[in-house]
């Protein structure tokens, strides 16, 4: 794969999700980003090309960002396809392209909304609001709109856009790469990374980082009360509830925006009483 | 509706893409949104309050597979409509989590809608595959449009509705609310530190 196919694989990638659909989720973003390769390989063969695109707009559905391990492998497997000549081996390279494309697309998922959605995300979202509390901005009480800079605010994101996107880039970019290079003994480069361990880090990190989080939130709740006062205890008492609210609703695998509308009709019937 | 919030429509319909439909580059997580949002409306305190908020209260609902989790995106529009038209916050945030999940389902009636056109078009593909091009861009055209009517929908219907009904809602019930809405943090970094659980992480 030459460095311009690389580079269209990589810009089409982002439309992956654009006609996502209900019956067979990302086919048509799929086939929408492997057209250029299909065409390259089948230039000479231009009647084969409907033919190989109904495989293309079967079911596809995976994580956005590792679907590029998917493009890579399936471009190189396509390419052995094409230079097939037999019909039975022909008939059996389908087969295992079908599955490589099942397997591959449910393995990327697994690894990308483990790693990208459940860990990533999460802790960018950490290191924004503790850059935004370390430099003054309390995100728990509303203050005057002049009280904030747009230094302070933009900052605080570009570190968080930049930390999250910067890893994306790269695993897209990489992914496309190792997929294309690596075959099904490496697992299409999927192994290049020690997914686990790194998942392990980033959830390690965001434990710790989360815990320090919340003990500085309180510190900072509470900083301006000298004496223990009635608006102290109210605070603390606030605060205390939410916490153990918020791990009974984890165990009853109760969302959090639930809980939130649940107190808000809760108080407000109970303000009547 | 001033053309200030039909700005902040069209921007968030704008960002809303980036959710599932291209890029997601994260413009669209609650920190981000926000923030940019409130540029639009100029009370930047509150497009950041609202960003994180948004974020944290959807913390926990990630579109893993076919879930559709409610728009961070349609949260902040709504919130900030809702308090640009001088609605408190408390309210206005209340207001864009049931307008988040309200668009939600608008949002998987589009999907479910689309079946029939997906088919037709898979047909055409197949004959002429330049096709292609032009389903894609069919389809990011419809998400915006559904975003932009779906956010100015809700913004008008709720912000008349609010508008009308604030002078008769008594002083306690906005304190209680506001009690609620400062609530939404704390939960949010509690599940923050279940999210990062090695059980569910492995290692």
């Amino acid at each position: 794969m030459n460095f311009t196919m690389h580079l269209r694989l990589f810009f089409r990638s982002f439309f992956l999700q654009a006609a996502w659909n209900y019956m067979r989720f990302q086919n048509i973003g799929f086939a929408f980003v492997m057209l250029p390769v299909l065409k390259q390989i089948y230039k000479k063969d231009t009647d084969e090309l409907p033919s190989v695109l109904v495989r293309y707009l079967e079911n596809f559905n995976t994580h956005p960002v590792m679907a590029s391990f998917c493009f890579g492998a399936l471009a190189k497997q396509e390419e052995i396809l094409a230079h097939e000549k037999s019909l039975p081996r022909y008939t059996e390279k389908i087969a295992a392209w079908k599955e490589i494309k099942r397997s591959l697309s449910i393995t990327t998922a697994s690894i990308g909304d483990r790693f990208f959605w459940g860990a990533l995300k999460p802790f960018t979202l950490l290191i924004a609001l503790m850059l935004w509390l370390c430099m003054g901005v309390n995100i728990f009480e509303l203050s005057e709109a002049g009280s904030i800079s747009y230094t302070q605010v933009f900052v605080a994101l570009a570190v968080a856009f930049i930390l999250f996107n910067s890893i994306a880039l790269w695993v897209r970019w990489k992914g496309i790469t190792l997929g294309y290079k690596y075959n099904a003994k490496a697992c299409f480069g999927l192994t290049h990374f020690d997914w686990n361990r790194t998942t392990y880090w980033v959830k390690w990190a965001g434990m710790i980082f989360s815990c320090l989080m919340l003990g500085f939130a309180i510190i900072y709740f509470l900083r301006d009360f000298k004496d223990v006062d009635f608006r102290l205890v109210a605070r603390m008492l606030l605060v205390f509830t939410c916490v153990v609210l918020s791990l009974i609703s984890r165990r009853l695998r109760i969302a959090n925006m639930y809980v939130y509308i649940l107190m808000m009709i809760i108080f407000n019937i109970a303000c009547f009483f | 509706m001033t053309p200030e919030i039909l700005m902040l429509c069209a921007l968030g319909a704008f960002l809303e893409l980036d959710t599932t439909y291209a890029f997601q580059f994260l413009f669209s997580r609650g920190i981000i949104a926000g923030p940019l949002l409130s540029l639009v409306t100029g009370d930047l305190m509150s497009g950041v309050q609202v960003g994180v908020f948004t974020e944290l209260v959807f913390i926990d609902v990630n579109p893993l597979g076919g879930v559709l989790p409610p728009s961070a995106v349609g949260c902040c529009v709504v919130s900030l409509a809702l308090h640009a038209m001088g609605i408190p916050l408390c309210f206005a945030f209340f207001i864009g989590v049931l307008g988040a999940a309200f668009f939600s389902f608008m949002e998987r009636s589009m999907r479910l809608g689309r079946c029939g056109w997906v088919v037709y078009q898979e047909q055409k593909i197949v004959k002429k595959a330049s096709q292609l091009n032009w389903t894609i861009l069919v389809s990011l055209a419809q998400a915006f449009l559904l975003a932009l009517v779906g956010f100015v929908f809700i913004c008008s219907v709720s912000g008349w509705i609010m508008v009308r009904v604030l002078p008769f809602i008594p002083e306690r019930m906005q304190m209680v609310s506001a009690i609620a809405y400062m609530a939404v943090p704390w939960i949010g970094l509690t599940t923050l530190i279940c999210n990062f659980n090695f059980k569910r992480g492995g290692k």
